[in-house]
């Protein structure tokens, strides 16, 4: 999957422990200030952009993946109601 | 990765034993004014939050652009009485108005508390002007305070910190001690450290937030939710093992958002002005709603979801009519709800002032049914009991739900309520080295489990059920054939592998998940009519009928099954005769 917090390491200089407890998921791990900050579950990344937003060195950069920047799903998938293979909606789609 | 694999062996979790009066589970925006409030009656208060440290934890750790408030400012709409006469037919007659009546009449109160505690409601460009407030989502007034909320949690966090509370960070509580029908506690663990915590509380105040991760979005990233994906309906979910009544849980929710991002910071949006138009570059909102783009939320993905259905998507939101001035603001504030908002439009390559972007409907969530002054949860009375005593609720997890606001407001109360229940109980007996030993053994068995079922995969199956069988468009047979496929998960709960501690958190998040997916379908398939723009939409049933309809439907755990009652709201859905007719009424 595409790193979703890119991190830095050379401007990640301060020393700090803020990217760890401003995540609010259990994402970016940084224990102590002298240990890199290291991105453990980026599957759980919620794209909120709060670590690169209140990094004080902006060492820090949200990268959006493609299915997100220029998704192609059919939002008709969504809906609870079974699409056709050819994409076509079904003729006793109820009128709503 | 691998180096971060945890040696620990469940053995090796310590326990800690802890004495309180009033725990509170959840350190958001509910859970934090629910420790001011147990605090001021003398209670001894610990808060447990998932999350990092309280000042930040929680669905608007990161910033908030807005407050619904009620301030008197001399205008008709601006009174408690006014918007109570509205709340009604904003909820099409299902809630409980004298648990709203509560919210709202505690409105005013709550701005003055949180100004005195350090939050600045002005606007930051014009520090010595009136509150700047706009209307949405139907509501009939400009009510909504717009701010800049970038340390509204840091500072109502510092205020339970201040209070004296003993807080656990990063620890999840798995379910609530009972004993003879009452609370007697809760056990919970450091999901880094697996430390083990055995609290002993009179009083429970839960205070979970909302339940995301339920359904598949545009992108496939379970994680990209529009509300926080860390907020799993762990409370909800206890509440219903330890007892509880939950209500309004066939009420799903979600929200308009940038295709393939789910996000927050669409009421700016549609609050400033917006368009919402289809592919023929029609504004169709008015086909569903007098109100068209200012509508309730709820009805806005209804007309956006059936617009795409009838093949007039794509759907686009449209700022290029606004003056200037306007989409400054709009661009400015963009970040305060989501930071990473302009970062997305900037990788995007969209320039929102210029062009329409795309848009669609978010995953399917379980909070307020799209409406304000109504909650899908843990059933709660004017003082924030629920149906045991001991137990508390207040905010998203709570069946009295309205923002921020709301939690604020509805949390306070329910630690004023807590303080007082708690002091005047016998303190809990103390647990023997026995059952401390069973309890421990029993949060720990994931982490045991070696060659089990991954919690990804688990997590996946519910998605897809939930997507699949359940949805925006709903019919008996499906919704049957969910529940049945749900109870087949439910039996394979006890092969979840854990991993690590992190993962024992997402092995109990991924079984309370499943939990609300079962109860969303069993209370759904209970009513049968459509009601609430998007939030519950039978196909089978396609009319709204009060005569079947304005009820609240309950559920609770009887002999491990969910069984659903009901009973009249002996409320009306149609809106309220005018008191006047004043100029802020009329949509410019």
């Amino acid at each position: 999957m595409t790193m979703p917090i890119v991190i830095n390491e050379d401007a990640c200089t301060q020393g700090c422990t803020i990217c760890d407890y401003f995540c609010p998921g259990d994402i970016i791990y940084r224990i102590t200030p002298d240990q890199l900050p290291v991105v453990k579950y980026p599957d759980e990344c919620w794209y909120c952009g709060i670590c690169a937003d209140k990094c004080p060195t902006n060492a820090i950069t949200v990268i959006f993946p493609p299915q997100m920047l220029n998704c192609t799903t059919d939002v008709r998938t969504l809906l609870g109601i079974p699409v056709p293979d050819d994409g076509s909606m079904p003729d006793d789609t109820p009128e709503l | 990765m691998s180096k971060f694999t945890d040696p620990l062996q469940p053995s090796d979790s310590p326990v800690h034993m802890i004495e309180a009066d009033v725990l509170v589970i959840g350190g958001g925006v509910a859970g934090c004014l629910a420790v001011v409030g147990a605090a001021k009656s003398g209670a001894r208060v610990v808060v447990c939050d998932k999350g990092g440290r309280i000042e930040r934890s929680g669905s608007v750790g990161g910033g908030v652009d807005h407050f619904f408030a009620i301030l008197h400012n001399g205008q008709e709409w601006d009174t408690p009485d006014f918007l109570l006469n509205y709340i009604p037919s904003l909820t099409e007659g299902v809630t409980d108005l004298d648990v709203a009546e509560k919210l709202v009449r505690g409105l005013p109160e709550m701005v003055h508390m949180l100004e005195k505690m350090g939050v600045d409601f002005h606007d930051p460009e014009a520090p010595d002007a009136p509150y700047y407030r706009h209307r949405v989502f139907g509501l009939p007034g400009e009510y909504t305070i717009n701010f800049d909320g970038s340390n509204f949690k840091h500072i109502i966090g510092r205020a339970a910190r201040q209070a004296g509370a003993r807080i656990l960070e990063r620890t999840m509580v798995k379910d609530v001690l009972m004993e003879e029908g009452r609370p007697r506690g809760a056990v919970a663990f450091n999901i880094r450290t697996g430390e083990v915590y055995l609290i002993l509380a009179r009083a429970v105040i839960l205070a979970t937030g909302d339940v995301n991760r339920l359904s598949r979005n545009a992108s496939g990233i379970p994680f990209d939710s529009w509300h926080l994906p860390y907020n799993t309906g762990d409370g909800q979910a206890m509440a219903l093992r330890a007892g509880a009544r939950l209500a309004n849980m066939e009420f799903t929710e979600s929200t308009l958002s940038p295709k393939g991002y789910s996000s927050q910071g669409m009421n700016a949006f549609v609050g400033g002005g917006a368009y919402v138009i289809n592919s023929l570059g029609e504004r169709f909102m008015f086909r569903y709603h007098p109100n068209g783009e200012r509508a309730r939320r709820t009805d806005l993905t209804h007309g956006v979801a059936t617009e795409i259905l009838e093949g007039r998507g794509p759907i686009y939101f449209d700022c290029r009519h606004l003056p200037p001035g306007d989409i400054d603001r709009l661009v400015n504030t963009l970040g305060v709800d989501r930071p990473a908002m302009p970062t997305f439009f900037k990788q995007k390559h969209i320039d929102l002032t210029r062009e329409p972007f795309e848009i669609s409907f978010t995953e399917l969530s379980v909070r307020r049914g799209g409406v304000y002054f109504r909650g899908s949860g843990i059933h709660i009375d004017p003082e924030g009991t629920s149906s045991i005593p001991g137990i508390f609720a207040a905010g998203d997890c709570s069946s009295m739900s309205a923002g921020i606001a709301g939690a604020s407001v509805m949390g306070y109360l329910a630690g004023q309520s807590a303080g007082r229940y708690a002091v005047a109980q016998p303190p809990p007996t103390h647990l023997d080295k026995e059952q401390t030993a069973h309890i421990v053994k029993d949060v720990i068995r994931p982490l045991a489990m070696k060659g089990g079922l991954s919690f990804h995969a688990f997590e996946d199956e519910v998605r897809s059920i939930v997507t699949d069988y359940i949805g925006y468009r709903r019919e008996e047979r499906r919704m049957k054939e969910a529940i049945q496929r749900l109870k087949a998960l439910h039996n394979r709960e006890s092969d979840l592998e854990a991993g690590d501690h992190h993962g024992l958190m997402r092995v109990y998040e991924a079984r309370n998940i499943r939990m609300m997916a079962e109860t969303l379908a069993t209370t759904a398939l209970e009513r049968r009519e459509s009601r609430g723009g998007a939030a519950h939409v039978r196909v089978d049933f396609p009319q709204t009928d009060d005569q079947t309809g304005l009820r609240m439907f309950m559920v609770e755990m009887v002999e491990d099954e969910l069984q659903v009652t009901s009973r009249p709201t002996g409320l009306s859905s149609s809106p309220p005769e005018p008191i006047s007719r004043p100029s802020t009424l009329t949509e410019s």
